[in-house]
């Protein structure tokens, strides 16, 4: 920022430096390690008498001459002139703080080019004796060259006591410097065995040249030990975090881990073939392919060194897109584009969104990034992102659970700019192209069934007990929730006292025309025995229930349920229609006598917005369902992430339910004890993602409760002047209570997730409750203190003691008639007229029983044929 | 928007500024020597290729054994000035390197394809025949190219005004082409090449530091003549590079600093005794002058970049944090470094008189 960048595209992402640097590497410690070699078998040469390795000793001093001083010394400048176009800012860090190590290191490197001028230009002129001491100078200076380059490449990785005290010594003797030395040296002389194979293998003297592949196959295996040791010793050195960065996280390194795995044997075998008598013409090219192997395994580590460096170019001081570490507060606070110099757009308007998004792709993403190119492509990392929002979402995660990218650095103003940027200028779409539709509220018929206050001797109620069930349709790879509703129903006998009817009755639930084959609609039942253990028919839910049947009695409520009914939100014309509705009838048992009947919506809705951030559009109606895209990207992240083989599993035909590791009390799974809970897990995971949004913002990313969507499950009249964070809190705020308790519970996946969040509705982490999902939840009566109106919309907090406190679960102080038989369901307590497919869909039992939407007893008469005159359900029931 | 805006934050340095411009001035002096021994080097061994004559010939072959010494040291010369540089003006040096990336990047590699020609043209002076003048037009071309580019470089990292092309143009691919002082800058420093090249023969022959059958006298009065056209040449272009530059650093020269005028001043009259000594063929007295003048000129050269920069920089501006055992390793090194190097040209002149005899 300090910068300009250098626009490559196609050519960034490091390419260039790559290029420059592996090819440079590989001579360069040749040239340390062939001083010693020519000078040792100079000495040789010199004690056996022998004219023959004397002569090769100059012919190879020549090609090492040609090698070294030109390509090498040339390919050094290189790096250098390279990396202070690419990173301008790292640059002058190391020029400034290093200058007199760079300096000294030219000393050497003036030597060295002296030395082997005379060491060349003298072969067979000079005194013997004078001649090997110009060839030890010669190794002295290229080694003095690595061991002071050796000094600053290991700060940039592992700058130890510099970050605090900024001394020349403590940044150049840092902890990687003498094991980094050692594998150095170990390396540069197995390196003049490779270059010797070359030399050698173009000798004419057939046993002249045996003999001196033997020699080189011998300075290949005697130093690869000190190689060998001083990598491992080096790999031991690298400290947290980054060590875990280069073995385990980043998706990057592991390739080049496993091809330095490969190339480290095979470079050794392949040397040790030198050892045996071979045909000259396969030598001459072997010594080649051995060359090429060398350079693998050579490029292989570096490239992990480098990727090990992850975010930082100079760790913990400086990113890789030359952001100072210190800066970053003033940054996240002020914004980038106002900091930075060589921008033009300062702030952002509608105007110059996608400019200043462009801006902020090149300062933050384009030192690592190329655009197109061959290394780090940012092409296949975006495409999935179809909008803004996901993008925008991504970017809010970067660097906070996995350490190998930098967080996004600068306002949310400028986050979103950046999103744009990459979704319409690099994925090229139109977001308006891939918006979710805004659905408008329409008035689907509703027939509500007769009553008769005078004649009717039965009140039947019947409500769903979440008032929404959301289904994932993912199936062939994965589940979260398959297809279940549960209904509830109680008959109440009217009278001066009404009665609870539960013996002698028989209740049926029968779901509306076109919604009768859910096997149909999704496919379920053809992975049900893999998802969840059981064989189903098609059709059959996991409680043995279909979409018609009987309901059973459930005494501790005094009411019937029927468990778990497998209803998609598809009915059989292709629409998407959250709200199907069941007719529930209670029969006498004995005689058939319909006693009453009554109807209910039971809400489902499969609008989960996985696809917003993980690609693939909706399935059904452009408004709803997974696609394969959408469920198979949610695998490969979660591989991605822990180390898992979803992908795998689910392309063998092995589907999986989350819950399976990750226990969760709604599905009773207990999953992997180590593990988060499924609701910790999921909200802690993504919240780091979707941090600062504004109202129920994050919820509808994912939830079917977006105001403008299809189905916008919350639709009681608290709709109007609340939303979910009323009672959930914000998303951090809601996830911290999930990880919160996991984290007292020793889980150690929590303290990860919560590291970077912050609670937003109350002060601090500390005053969050922790909490049991689905046992300990946001109750009613956190507002409404007494039953009374209530006077506050923060229910956010405090939590039910158990299950069995749970409204969808209580009952009224006689404990007869459960809350929700005359309130309905949570998020659609009457009134509860919002409902996207019609005002009357959620109230047909008020609107059967009283002629109203309000909540059931309304009019007491309903069930009581007398007015009672004392509050039996509970205070201020007859308000 | 405010050029002055663009300006990278410089870092602080370890020392006080004083000593990285002694040390910057001298490694300059110490590159530019060999630089132009190696560019006007290829450049009289070039003329002479396409004259065939054969003095000509054995002069070119002279320039060939020396040729890939030239290159090795202009390199390793040229790292210590730009490395003080660096230090010094980083801010602006590596924002206009950027500016021209792939100009700038391309330096290094097609110097490397000149380095190998020059070897070819070195150890393979015979075999290759009538195709040397090919060798030797693609190495000095990338030479000339280089030079420009870096010409380039030196104009625009004086004038952050001009940086602004960059939200033009963000693609590493700019010249200051427009710019009046770029051309006699370029020329000031290839002709100038030329005629120190032209010395470093003259000198070879006088020292007798001869490999080829070239004639001695040819190769020392050939020498003086490419010194002395050179120079008279170079009296018109370091005129057109002075009334090029613009008028606030032009001024420094022309009565505006005492300093900067007297340093022209004693760079004309230098420049006329030089000409006159070149003319009589005076090679040590010659050579003498040359290198005084040519520290007269690296001094103005300074001052030219002080008096761009003026409005925005100057070095000792740059904060200290000073860390003096640095520079005590440095030093050390490089007592040690002079020590290496006097021993083994000792070892490496004394073989040469063991073999002459």
């Amino acid at each position: 920022m300090n910068y300009p960048v250098w626009d490559l595209t196609t050519f960034g992402g490091g390419f260039i430096i790559a290029l420059v640097a592996v090819v440079h590497v590989l001579v360069s410690h040749f040239a340390v390690g062939g001083g010693l070699f020519l000078v040792l078998l100079e000495q040789k040469a010199y004690k056996q008498n022998d004219d023959g390795l004397l002569g090769y000793v100059k012919k190879h001093s020549k090609f090492f001459l040609l090698l070294t001083m030109v390509f090498g010394g040339l390919t050094g400048v290189g790096i250098w002139w390279t990396i202070a176009l690419l990173n301008p800012a790292a640059t002058s860090s190391l020029i400034h703080t290093f200058v007199f190590g760079w300096a000294a290191e030219w000393v050497f490197f003036l030597t060295e080019i002296i030395a082997l001028f005379i060491y060349f230009y003298t072969f067979g002129k000079m005194e013997r004796k004078k001649h090997l001491i110009i060839g030890w100078l010669y190794f002295f200076s290229a080694w003095m060259s690595l061991f002071l380059i050796n000094g600053i490449i290991g700060y940039m990785l592992t700058p130890g006591a510099w970050i605090e005290d900024h001394s020349f010594w403590s940044g150049f003797f840092n902890p990687t410097f003498w094991p980094s030395l050692v594998f150095r040296t170990g390396l540069s002389l197995v390196l003049c065995g490779v270059f010797g194979f070359v030399t050698a293998a173009f000798l004419k003297d057939a046993k002249l040249r045996q003999n001196i592949m033997r020699t080189c196959a011998m300075w290949v295996a005697i130093p690869f030990t000190l190689m060998v040791a001083g990598g491992w010793w080096y790999f031991n050195s690298i400290p947290e975090p980054a060590i875990t960065i280069i073995l385990e996280k980043s998706p990057e390194i592991a390739n080049y881990l496993q091809l330095l795995a490969w190339a480290m044997p095979i470079f050794f075998i392949a040397s040790m073939v030198m050892l045996i008598r071979l045909p000259n013409s396969f030598q001459r090219v072997f010594c080649f392919v051995i060359v090429a192997i060398a350079l693998i395994y050579f490029g292989a580590f570096e490239f992990i060194r480098e990727g090990g460096r992850r975010p930082f170019i100079i760790y913990d001081y400086m990113y890789s897109n030359q952001v100072y570490v210190d800066d970053v507060p003033e940054i996240q606070k002020n914004g980038f584009l106002t900091k930075a110099k060589w921008t033009e757009h300062k702030e952002i308007t509608p105007d110059n969104l996608l400019a200043a998004g462009k801006d902020l792709f090149k300062y933050q993403c384009s030192a690592c990034h190329s655009v197109g190119g061959v290394l780090n492509d940012i092409m296949p990392l975006i495409k999935k992102y179809d909008s803004p929002f996901g993008m925008d979402s991504k970017l809010n995660g970067l660097g906070k659970l996995n350490h190998y990218m930098p967080h996004f650095m600068g306002t949310t103003e400028e986050r979103w700019a950046l999103a744009s940027y990459i979704v319409q200028e690099l994925n090229g779409i139109n977001p308006q192209d891939t918006a979710n539709l805004v659905i408008d509220a329409k008035e689907l018929p509703v027939t509500i069934p007769p009553f008769d206050k005078e004649k009717d001797e039965y009140v039947l109620l019947a409500w769903n007990n979440l008032g929404m069930h959301c289904i994932s349709d993912s199936d062939p790879f994965w589940i979260l929730l398959p297809p279940a509703n549960d209904l509830y129903a109680q008959l109440v006998k009217r009278g001066d006292s009404p009665e609870i009817i539960t013996e002698g009755v028989e209740i049926s639930y029968q779901v509306q025309e076109g919604f009768e084959y859910p096997e149909k609609q999704v496919q379920f039942w053809n992975y049900a025995d893999k998802l969840l253990g059981a064989n189903l028919a098609p059709g059959v839910g996991v409680g043995g229930l279909k979409v018609s049947g009987l309901m059973n009695l459930e005494e501790d409520h005094a009411a019937f349920t029927a468990p778990f009914i497998p209803v998609v939100p598809y009915p059989e014309d292709g629409s998407f229609n959250p709200f199907p509705i069941f007719t529930i009838t209670a029969k006498d048992k004995e005689t058939g006598e319909i006693l009453m009947t009554t109807k209910t919506v039971a809400p489902t809705s499969t609008e989960m917005g996985c696809k917003n951030c993980h690609g693939g559009g909706w399935r059904v109606a452009s408004v709803a369902g997974f696609t394969d895209e959408t469920s198979l990207d949610v695998l490969a992240a979660h591989d991605k992430n822990s180390g898992t083989n979803l992908v795998e599993r689910a392309t063998n035909g092995e589907p999986m339910l989350c819950q399976s590791c990750h226990a969760d009390p709604v599905l009773g799974t207990k999953g992997d004890p180590e593990l988060l809970n499924f609701p910790a897990a999921i909200h802690g995971w993504h919240a780091n993602f979707l941090t600062d949004r504004e109202g129920m913002d994050a919820c509808v990313a994912c939830h079917p409760s977006r105001p403008d969507g299809p189905t916008q499950c919350f639709r009681s009249h608290h709709s109007e002047f609340m939303d979910c964070t009323s009672c959930h809190g914000t998303m951090e705020d809601h996830s911290l209570s999930l990880l919160k308790h996991e984290l007292e519970a020793g889980k150690k996946g929590a303290a990860r997730l919560m590291e970077n969040l912050q609670a937003r509705v109350v002060d601090s982490v500390e005053d969050i409750n922790p909490r049991i999902p689905w046992m300990n939840e946001p109750d009613c009566l956190n507002c409404h203190e007494d039953f009374d109106m209530g006077s506050t919309t923060d229910a956010f907090n405090t939590w039910t003691a158990g299950g069995d406190e749970l409204f969808r679960n209580r009952h009224d102080q006689m404990e007869a008639m459960m809350c929700a038989a005359c309130h309905s369901s949570p998020h659609a307590v009457y009134p509860a007229t919002l409902n996207k497919l019609g005002e009357n869909r959620d109230s047909i039992q008020p609107l059967q029983y009283q002629g109203n939407d309000r909540p059931i007893g309304n009019d007491c008469t309903v069930c009581h044929t007398v007015q009672p005159d004392f509050e039996g359900h509970h205070p201020n029931s007859l308000r | 928007m405010n050029p002055a805006a663009l300006i990278p934050t410089p870092d602080a340095i370890p020392v006080p500024w004083g000593w990285f411009y002694v040390l910057l001035m001298l490694t300059f002096l110490l590159h530019l020597l060999v630089m132009n021994a190696m560019l006007g080097g290829g450049i009289i061994a070039l003329i002479s290729a396409l004259k065939n004559g054969k003095q000509d010939n054995l002069i070119g072959k002279e320039i060939g054994y020396k040729w890939p010494y030239t290159i090795a040291f202009a390199v390793n010369l040229g790292v210590a000035p730009l490395l003080f540089v660096q230090v010094l003006y980083g801010q602006f040096i590596y924002s206009s390197s950027v500016l021209m990336a792939v100009w700038w990047f391309s330096i290094f590699g097609l110097l490397i394809l000149a380095y190998y020609a020059a070897y070819l043209y070195d150890f393979k002076f015979e075999a290759l025949g009538s195709l040397r003048v090919f060798v030797l037009e693609f190495a000095v071309c990338i030479l000339l190219y280089i030079a420009f580019m870096f010409s380039n470089n030196m104009t625009m990292m004086l004038q952050p005004d001009a940086w602004q092309a960059y939200f033009e143009n963000g693609s590493g691919t700019l010249i200051m082409l427009s710019d009046s002082s770029l051309f006699p800058r370029y020329l000031h420093f290839v002709v100038g090449a030329v005629a120190v090249a032209g010395l470093f023969i003259a000198l070879i022959g006088h020292f007798n530091f001869i490999k080829s059958a070239v004639n001695k006298e040819a190769l020392i009065s050939k020498g003086m003549k490419y010194f002395t056209y050179a120079t008279a040449i170079q009296v018109f272009i370091g005129f057109w590079f002075l009334i090029a530059l613009p008028k606030q650093v032009m001024m420094v020269f022309m009565g505006g600093s005492a300093y900067g005028t007297g340093l022209l001043l004693v760079g004309i009259i230098l420049g006329f005794a030089v000409l006159y000594c070149g003319y009589k063929q005076m090679v040590i007295a010659s050579s003498s002058i040359t290198l005084i003048a040519l520290i007269d000129m690296i001094f103005m050269r300074d001052l030219v970049r002080i008096a761009y920069l003026e409005p925005y920089f100057k070095v000792s501006d740059l904060v200290v944090k000073p860390e003096y055992s640095s520079l005590i390793l440095f030093l050390a090194t490089f007592a040690l470094g002079l020590g290496m190097i006097a021993y083994m040209l000792k070892l490496a002149f004394g073989c040469r008189k063991e073999v002459s005899k």
